[in-house]
């Protein structure tokens, strides 16, 4: 038996601090967050450049680079000012009639790449973070949520 | 609960249900690491946002329950990490296929009786873990000067007390 349940059990028989309205409500939002069909992309471990820093060893900080259903998806992601910004590359480029929407649980942002299959979104709070790319005639590929605070 | 053989046919009435059950353990789990409200509050919706991402991986609708109380510890073991400014990967996918099945334990009456082994501790540690369950955002230096002990001594004996009060609790499992 962990420490942190013996603690939490305790709490909540004595009724100290209860789960707050507002996260309670974040979590019931959470269903309107599913991709039907969609296929998840995984995480994949990104190269070092040399001279580049990186905290874990295997990529630059703040990139984070997904792959499913012959697809890449990069993300950057920046907290600048209390806002998010998020850039990416999709590639292969995904075509003109593609959608690339950046959500995170509160509010989504639906772009269209650039010939070269990039994108970028600011102005979203920080916190939890996903890349869905839509092509027709493709089911909707989603990256997993990617946690971003400064 | 759902009776199908995945997870992905749930409906918005039965995730209800599911918050209802559960959000109060993964709250309290979140913030028995520590975190702050916002960290927490990041925990337990991380962990609801992994099931939605696994929906469809997750066959045993019975299991949820344990299943969003381990995501909830992974991620609010990974918080609490880079809290205390250690480096942590922001893409570590927790492996909870199998989940902690001492999970399930973490309801109101498991901590009923949680209570009645604490109250078969000593002093100080009666006191102290009761401070520190009822007070979530006391510091060691008000619990210090609260049972008059020095506020170095608090952190490892809160551990040694904590540690005497798991194997009281485990006794009673035995």
């Amino acid at each position: 038996m962990r420490e942190e349940y013996l603690l939490a059990a305790l709490r909540m028989a004595a009724g100290a601090d209860p789960v707050p309205e507002r996260v309670s409500a974040a979590a019931r939002a959470v269903f309107g967050l599913r991709v039907p069909g969609g296929v998840p992309a995984e995480p994949v471990g990104l190269p070092v450049p040399p001279g580049a820093r990186s905290g874990d060893g295997t990529r630059p900080p703040g990139v984070r680079r997904f792959s499913a259903d012959g697809l890449v998806i990069d993300i950057e992601t920046d907290v600048a000012g209390g806002r998010m910004e998020v850039a990416g590359q999709v590639s292969p480029a995904p075509g003109p009639e593609a959608r690339i929407e950046v959500r995170t649980p509160y509010v989504g942002k639906v772009r269209v790449p650039s010939p070269g299959g990039r994108f970028a979104v600011a102005g979203l709070p920080p916190g939890w973070v996903s890349v869905v790319c839509h092509r027709p005639g493709h089911p909707p590929v989603f990256t997993r949520w990617v946690h971003v605070r400064p | 609960m759902p009776t199908d053989d995945t997870f992905a046919t749930i409906d918005q009435a039965t995730w209800e249900d599911l918050v209802a059950r559960f959000d109060g353990r993964m709250w309290a789990v979140a913030r028995a690491f520590g975190l702050s409200a916002s960290d927490a509050a990041d925990a337990v919706q991380g962990a609801w946002l992994r099931l939605v991402e696994n929906a469809d991986a997750i066959r045993d609708p019975e299991r949820i329950g344990a299943w969003l109380v381990t995501t909830t510890r992974h991620e609010a073991a990974r918080l609490s990490r880079r809290a205390r400014g250690e480096v942590v990967a922001d893409l570590e996918v927790p492996d909870t296929s199998v989940p902690d099945p001492t999970a399930a334990l973490v309801d109101a009456d498991f901590g009923r009786q949680v209570w009645r082994r604490l109250d078969l501790l000593g002093e100080p540690c009666r006191s102290l873990i009761r401070l520190y369950v009822l007070h979530p955002e006391a510091r060691y230096a008000q619990i210090a000067v609260r049972l008059d002990l020095p506020v170095g001594s608090i952190g490892p004996t809160r551990a040694r007390c904590m540690a005497r009060l798991r194997a009281l609790v485990e006794e009673e499992d035995r």
